[in-house]
């Protein structure tokens, strides 16, 4: 079922907190919130450290190399702008945060838990996204 | 004079006035901090948290007040409202939130209702969430289908097992005549059910449905001269998990391990005590992470522990007597309390559990976040 989705995934506009995340993304960069006073690395960033609640925050560039924590593959189109198959991933990154992402690059039924990944960035629309790969087909450049 | 049990703390707020560039998230942030430390308390004494969205999040952007449209069209001036926003806990949570304000002398007779028209309005289960649905992460179902491939994945789960959970809710829901799905499920049927998110098919969602269902909890000393004989309410409790990405255990188990152990103390039951069980069931993999959470059965056995129709009819442990949200139909949660109110009247018909005393029903939402338990007895 393809049928009216509101807002479009690909305009939102980020909050004030994760604006710079964004931001970085367009430099090819895969940063984390950083608290000055625990140490703690975060994401989606926010106004305090949600482990200590201190506001003295900062943002920490990341390796980008993680972990498939858990995946699915989409077979149902949501959204004429996300073709199926493609796979939605749980990636616990090496630093310790997680985010959600895609698994591109491979084959969805290639694609299992425990699966070392690298970040390549991707342009889609406004935005450029953090996407991974599997490490093994990891390149050189990000292009 | 009644002496309530418990008092005000701590304060905290934000300065008043017109704040360019500052957000409603930093001057709610601000102020609880202020509060738990005027209240001389830390992050860790916190365990509950209640917010108000304010007009600009609320109001102004669309979104009436539930309670504000119902109330004006039944023509009411109660003295006592709310409106839940936990999801699919909302309706268990509403029943509480009931029973605490009639205990506060609040109001005596208040009406739990549930409706929603969700299968008259195409596309509407199609959301996206948060800044996440930018990568394509649409709905509840690709949610859950993460629990349930690192269920599969960490525990050997098989597709047998999710299959046992919807074709039980079928084979209740043949017992049930009001059931919206009736037409009963096999292995085969399963397994030939359309992908939605891998690992989870058609028939591991529950279904979408127009439809409303209500609930009157009354104050005890009133209920004596009603009609019906009163289902007492036993126990209830939530717990609930608001760091969806960043909490490890997040797809592991659910909030519900916190809340099943201590409502059952609150009522002085163990979990073997109840004899209707009637657990949210949006996916099959809801239910078995469930069984584990509430210790019917030990954390990841739940596949195997279903295994030979053990939660379908006439099973050791029948599970959503009605047939659910699966099959029953999508009620909010409501129709689970109204399951076991028909139970436990004796009015369950070819579903009745014998000389059944206690049921045990839950509440689960949002992304996996928000938990309800309540616990009715005769």
């Amino acid at each position: 079922m393809t049928s009216d989705f509101h807002p479009s995934p690909l305009a939102f506009e980020p909050s004030k907190f994760t604006r710079p995340f964004w931001d970085a993304c367009r430099r090819h960069v895969l940063q984390a919130a950083s608290c000055n006073a625990c140490s703690h690395l975060f994401l989606p960033a926010g106004p305090v450290c949600p482990q200590c609640w201190s506001a003295d925050l900062g943002a920490e560039a990341l390796s980008g190399r993680g972990e498939i924590a858990a995946f699915t593959i989409y077979r149902q189109a949501y959204h004429p702008d996300y073709p199926v198959p493609y796979v939605i991933a749980l990636i616990a990154l090496k630093e310790g945060p997680r985010l959600i992402s895609n698994i591109v690059g491979c084959a969805p039924e290639s694609v299992a838990s425990g699966m070392s990944v690298t970040v390549r960035f991707a342009s889609r629309g406004e935005f450029v996204l953090p996407l991974f790969v599997p490490a093994m087909a990891e390149d050189s450049n990000d292009a | 004079m009644a002496v309530h049990r418990a008092v005000i703390a701590g304060i905290g707020h934000t300065a008043f006035g017109r704040f360019v560039g500052r957000t409603a998230l930093d001057l709610e942030a601000e102020a609880v901090l202020q509060a738990i430390s005027d209240a001389g308390l830390a992050k860790h004494d916190v365990d509950g948290l209640i917010t108000d969205p304010g007009p600009t999040q609320g109001v102004i952007n669309g979104i009436t007040p539930h309670f504000l449209t119902l109330g004006q069209h039944l023509g009411l001036s109660p003295d006592f409202v709310g409106s839940e926003v936990l999801g699919g806990a909302s309706s268990a949570a509403s029943i509480q939130r009931a029973v605490m304000a009639i205990e506060a002398g609040l109001c005596s007779v208040c009406v739990c209702v549930y409706g929603d028209a969700a299968l008259s309005s195409p596309g509407s289960f199609a959301y996206g969430r948060g800044e996440e649905s930018v990568f394509g992460f649409f709905g509840a179902t690709g949610l859950h289908a993460l629990a349930a491939q690192r269920h599969m994945a960490h525990y050997g789960t098989r597709p047998e097992h999710f299959a046992e959970v919807a074709i039980a809710a079928r084979a209740h829901a043949a017992r049930t005549p009001h059931a919206q799905l009736r037409e009963p499920l096999d292995l085969d049927g399963y397994l030939a059910s359309r992908l939605v998110a891998e690992p989870l098919r058609r028939a591991d969602c529950c279904l979408i449905s127009d439809g409303a269902a209500a609930v009157v909890v009354c104050a005890a000393d009133r209920a004596r001269d009603m009609r019906r004989a009163p289902v007492s309410i036993l126990g209830f409790g939530q717990a609930h998990s608001l760091c969806t990405w960043s909490s490890p255990g997040h797809f592991d188990a659910l909030p519900a391990a916190r809340c099943g152990p201590a409502t059952l103390e609150r009522a002085g039951l163990a979990i073997n005590d109840i004899d209707v069980v009637l657990l949210y069931d949006c996916f099959t993999i809801a239910v078995l992470m469930q069984l584990e959470d509430y210790g019917f059965c030990k954390k990841g056995e739940a596949g195997p522990f279903v295994e030979g129709g053990r939660i379908g009819p006439g099973g050791s442990l029948p599970v959503n007597t009605s047939g659910g949200l699966m099959a029953e139909g999508y009620g909010g949660g409501m129709m689970h309390v109204i399951e076991a109110v028909r139970q436990l009247r004796g009015e369950a018909g070819d579903r009745q559990i014998k000389g059944a005393q206690t049921a045990l029903i839950s509440g689960h939402g949002l992304g996996m976040n928000t938990h309800a338990t309540l616990i009715l007895g005769q």
